[in-house]
């Protein structure tokens, strides 16, 4: 071979850039010949000393500005680079979706931040926070609910759009001559309005709630709760004013912000003191430290909503039922991640109805004029053999895939930085991906993603462009805080924008809920998707996460918008409502639908609807087209199950039944209500009773029927609805004789009313629950049913097993 | 409860800009010939980084980052019309007059006429010899971001290494 001296490749040789191949041939020909041996060394010498110089060479960068700029930039994460210069040498980001100008100069924050507050005399003033710029990087701004601060002098922010009645949150910078500037403030509350709707919402609960401190670009920090309830801020924030979000758990909606400045700080406690009273719930302030009462169980945000179960109710004062059928399942999913993680899930999130249709059953499909068939089936009551059970069972049409009208969705994501980690936006990403090889041609896609600021990720693509649509899904990264406003109003424009004409229009929220920044009050961020609702785009809500999970907010987003909510924990079940149940997910057949069960006097004394305790109306809703209810899917089944006394039992009937916290419809003397003539004049009216009259019982009451079950359903794109009426006569059935749905639907709503504690359970057992379950599984060709024999067994293996009853 | 990391943009923009801000300008003013350039095109530079996924960047990021760093700074000295080729000293003196004054009496003083005979190599070879001894690149990379081949480079910092042997040699004579 014979390398020479001046070989370009002894030089390469010598410094390691060959293959190791190449670098042993070499090897073994330079230890065998001084003089290469020299060469070689001479290379490595001539090559140290050139590092040596070169590393020692005059070192530039870039200055300060140039890289707080870039910084600045950065956190507005890879989704909207978005900085603008405004004259006068004042940089603002703005937290919207605008092109950058091109060639904008980039400025630096210098760390100013601004907030409105309302401190304990009432007034509201503006307190601007000056922090030296060394700490400009920590930031910190709060909005808090409904607050919005534009600059005034900014005449290039003047076209920002107003985003939700909120608006838009900014960070801004100042020169160093301190420039003053004008902060306009956009929607307001007044401090009395916030208070009363704080308390409306909230009962005082000692030790709920987790402190969230703010720092940078609202971006949350958890703090860390000790046992004893004390919450200890991280020592880098300590010089800093920092705000507190409150968050408590009930109802699942951000409480106050409040300026929080740890440390020796006078001022600080005595504002968090401040925020004491008005709250009602922080105790005490120690240096560095807060401290919340003790008390707290998990410290989780997770928020669920607290049930109230419905109660026994007698025909003589309610003879109607009246409810709004649901299709969520997230409870479900909810309950058996939390089993599968080893605890039991909080009364509160076990909704039995979302339990019962997670699963489905075998009812035959419509047939008639409908686009849902009816099936009542009734049986003995397996934790009450006095009881019955009636069992109503809605199957709506199924659609083939190639049926599908075609689809506009748009997928609204949420990438804040609580969506870090595997089951959070990794998992969105997957769900979405199956969902998209679902669709065809003749469907589009468009991705809307919002964190701090929300922006159009990948404008409608036609569903044949796969790649386009999961190269978008796979740049997404979470990071930031959460503006849920912002999110929702841009992915609904951009549905309409794309609106099909008899098409399927759907927005998919997916997301964990934890909104906090812009509009964070729950009943602002319901109160938008009301309004949205009316576009005629429909919803979908998926929930992911666990330990921020909102479900109380997600449900209510779900059933305000016209939608469904599923909680997606795994990839199968994603699967399972993305791809399996794509047609139900995705395609409304009916809309605004609404039960109604009348009960015959003759044959039963009182019942109890098993779950559906959020979903109650009135009985004049009934008749009213004006009043939002629940939608059905293709292919969906929704099952309510009734507890039934028959005449002649005794049953225990709660003295104060209209008690507070339980939402029965306020009925009036049933005289009262067959008198009405149920015409429907400007306002709804009740129906007529059929069982009963003015005098008393009805001569059709004699005729046996058990019940009169009255559906109102409208069309997705309608607004006059179409009843049903469907009268059931009980046919004595043994739980024997009952059909494999019947009992597997049983078993859950049995679980259901042991994982809640209900006083209705008598002498349920999981054993009980799992024995009955098991004369339900059927095929099971999904594996669902078994799954969830298994969870039974799951939950009675935990210490505890049987919380107290009600 | 869950543990919140920074957020991925920021933190990790950071980092980028610790470990690279400084080599890329310096490298960059090079090809500038002017710092203040230089110090514009190392901010479009990370800018346009920031737009970029990290995933997707990370394994591959010096290298992403000079070759960015490179096309902007050659587009620049189009457009700023300086053609010229590099005198001796002359590039050195620029960037050096702006830069640390500190840096530069050390740099003067401790150079072993290795950086002055440097400044006379042909710019390509120069290029490449910082790439790689200043920047740490592998000629893989080199030749990536200067779009020549690996055979290439090799070939220029042999020849710059024996040139500067050669040269520095003759001098201590």
């Amino acid at each position: 071979m014979g390398i020479e001296k001046n070989d370009p490749k002894l030089t390469a040789f010598a410094l390691g850039e060959l293959d190791e191949t190449e670098q042993a041939a070499i090897q073994t020909e330079v230890e065998r010949s001084p003089a290469l041996r020299q060469a070689v060394d001479e290379i490595r010498e001539t090559a140290g000393l050139l590092t040596k110089e070169l590393q020692g060479e005059a070192r530039i960068g870039l200055s300060k500005d140039q890289r707080q700029a870039i910084e600045a930039t950065a956190v507005g994460a890879a989704l909207l680079p978005m900085t603008l210069r405004a004259e006068g040498g004042l940089g603002c980001r703005l937290m919207e979706s605008e092109p950058r100008p091109q060639g904008s100069d980039l400025h630096t924050p210098q760390g100013i931040g601004t907030t409105t507050k309302t401190n304990s005399t009432g007034s509201r003033r503006l307190r601007r926070y000056w922090i030296p710029a060394s700490l400009a990087a920590s930031v910190v701004v709060i909005v808090g609910a409904g607050y919005s601060l534009i600059p005034r002098t900014f005449s290039s922010l003047s076209r920002a759009r107003e985003l939700g009645p909120s608006g838009d949150r900014l960070v801004c910078a100042e020169n160093a001559k301190g420039i003053n500037r004008d902060i306009e403030r956009t929607a307001l509350l007044s401090e009395e309005s916030n208070r009363a709707e704080y308390k409306r919402r909230m009962a005082p609960t000692p030790g709920d709630g987790t402190v969230v401190a703010k720092e940078g670009e609202g971006r949350g920090v958890d703090l860390n709760f000790t046992g004893g309830g004390l919450a200890t801020l991280p020592p880098a924030l300590y010089s800093h004013n920092v705000f507190l979000s409150l968050d408590p758990r009930e109802n699942g909606s951000n409480g106050y912000q409040v300026p929080f400045a740890p440390g020796p700080n006078e001022a600080g406690a005595q504002r968090l003191a401040g925020a004491r009273s008005t709250l009602g719930w922080v105790d005490s302030v120690e240096a560095g430290r807060l401290r919340m009462p003790p008390d707290g169980d998990a410290f989780s945000t997770e928020a669920f909503d607290a049930i109230v179960e419905s109660p026994f109710l007698a025909i003589a004062q309610h003879p109607l039922s009246t409810f709004s059928i649901d299709v969520d399942t997230a409870s479900y999913s909810i309950i058996r991640r939390i089993l599968n993680e080893g605890a039991l899930p909080p009364p509160g999130a076990v909704r039995i109805e979302e339990m019962v249709n997670y699963f489905t059953y075998d009812y035959p499909q419509p047939m008639g004029d409908h686009p849902f068939s009816v099936n009542v089936e009734v049986a003995d009551c397996p934790w009450n053999g006095d009881h019955r059970l009636a069992r109503i069972g809605i199957k709506g049409m199924e659609f083939a895939p190639d049926e599908r009208p075609p689809a506009n969705l748009v997928f609204l994501i949420d990438v804040s930085g609580s969506m870090q980690g595997p089951t959070r936006l990794p998992l969105v990403k997957e769900s979405l991906k199956m969902l998209t090889g679902e669709l065809s041609k003749d469907d589009s896609v468009a991705m809307v993603v919002y964190a701090g600021a929300s922006g159009l990720v990948l404008p409608a693509t036609s569903g044949h462009h796969k790649q386009a649509i999961l190269a978008a899904l796979d740049q997404l990264q979470a990071g930031g805080s959460t503006n849920g406003g912002a999110g929702i109003q841009l992915a609904y424009d951009t549905a309409a924008a794309n609106f099909i004409e008899g098409g399927i229009n759907r927005v998919i929220l997916a997301t964990d809920g934890d909104f906090n920044v812009g509009i964070v009050s729950q009943s602002d961020l319901i109160g938008l998707i009301e309004e949205k609702a009316r576009s005629g785009v429909f919803l979908s809500v998926l929930g992911y996460g666990m330990g921020n999970l909102q479900d109380s907010t997600l449900e209510k987003l779900a059933d305000k918008g016209n939608g469904n909510y599923a909680y997606i924990d795994s990839l199968d079940e994603a699967g399972k409502v993305l791809v399996d149940q794509i047609g139900g997910t995705l395609m409304t057949i009916a809309k605004d639908v609404k039960i109604q069960v009348e009960f015959n006097p003759a044959q039963v004394v009182a019942y109890r609807l098993v779950g559906y305790e959020n979903r109650m109306l009135r009985a004049r809703d009934f008749n009213d087209d004006t009043k939002d209810a629940g939608e059905i899917g293709a292919g969906h089944t929704v099952t309510a199950l009734y507890e039934i006394v028959p005449v002649g039992v005794e049953v225990e009937l709660p003295e104060d039944i209209d008690a507070e916290g339980v939402d029965v419809p306020v009925e009036v003397d049933p005289n009262a209500i067959a008198a009405a003539d149920g015409v429907d004049d400007e306002e709804a009216e009740i129906d007529p009773l059929r069982y009963q009259t003015v005098a008393g019982t009805a001569p059709v009451a004699a005729n046996g029927e058990l019940m009169t079950v009255k559906l109102r359903y409208k069309a997705p794109d309608g607004d006059v609805s179409e009843r049903i009426d469907y009268p059931v006569t009980d046919l004595r059935l043994t739980l024997d004789d009952s059909s494999d749905d019947f009992a597997f639907a049983a078993a859950v709503a049995s679980f259901g009313m042991l994982l809640r504690g209900s006083a209705h359970a008598g002498e349920l057992t999981y054993d009980d629950v799992s024995e009955l379950a098991s004369t339900g599984l059927g095929e099971d060709a999904s594996g669902y049913r078994a799954e969830f024999i298994a969870l039974v067994a799951q939950a009675k293996a935990l210490p505890d097993a049987r919380p107290a009853g009600n | 409860m869950n543990d919140e990391r920074p957020a991925t943009g920021r933190g990790w923009i950071a980092e980028v800009l610790d470990q690279y801000e400084g080599p890329l300008t310096r490298y960059a003013a090079r090809l500038t010939l002017n710092v203040e350039s230089a110090r514009d095109v190392v901010q479009e530079t990370f800018l346009r980084l920031c737009g970029e996924d990290p995933t997707k960047v990370n394994g591959n990021l010096p290298q992403w980052l000079f070759t960015v760093c490179r096309n902007r700074a050659l587009d620049v000295r189009r457009k700023e019309g300086r053609m010229e080729a590099v005198t001796t000293g002359q590039a050195e003196v620029r960037a050096a007059s702006e830069a640390d004054p500190a840096a530069v009496a050390e740099h003067r003083e401790g150079a072993a006429g290795a950086m002055r005979v440097l400044s006379t190599l042909p710019e390509k070879q120069q290029e490449v010899i910082r790439l790689r001894f200043q920047n740490g690149l592998s000629y893989k990379q080199i030749a990536a971001i200067t779009t020549l081949s690996v055979s290439n480079v090799g070939f220029l910092i042999h020849t710059a290494i024996r040139t500067l042997r050669e040269q520095l040699a003759s001098r201590r004579l």
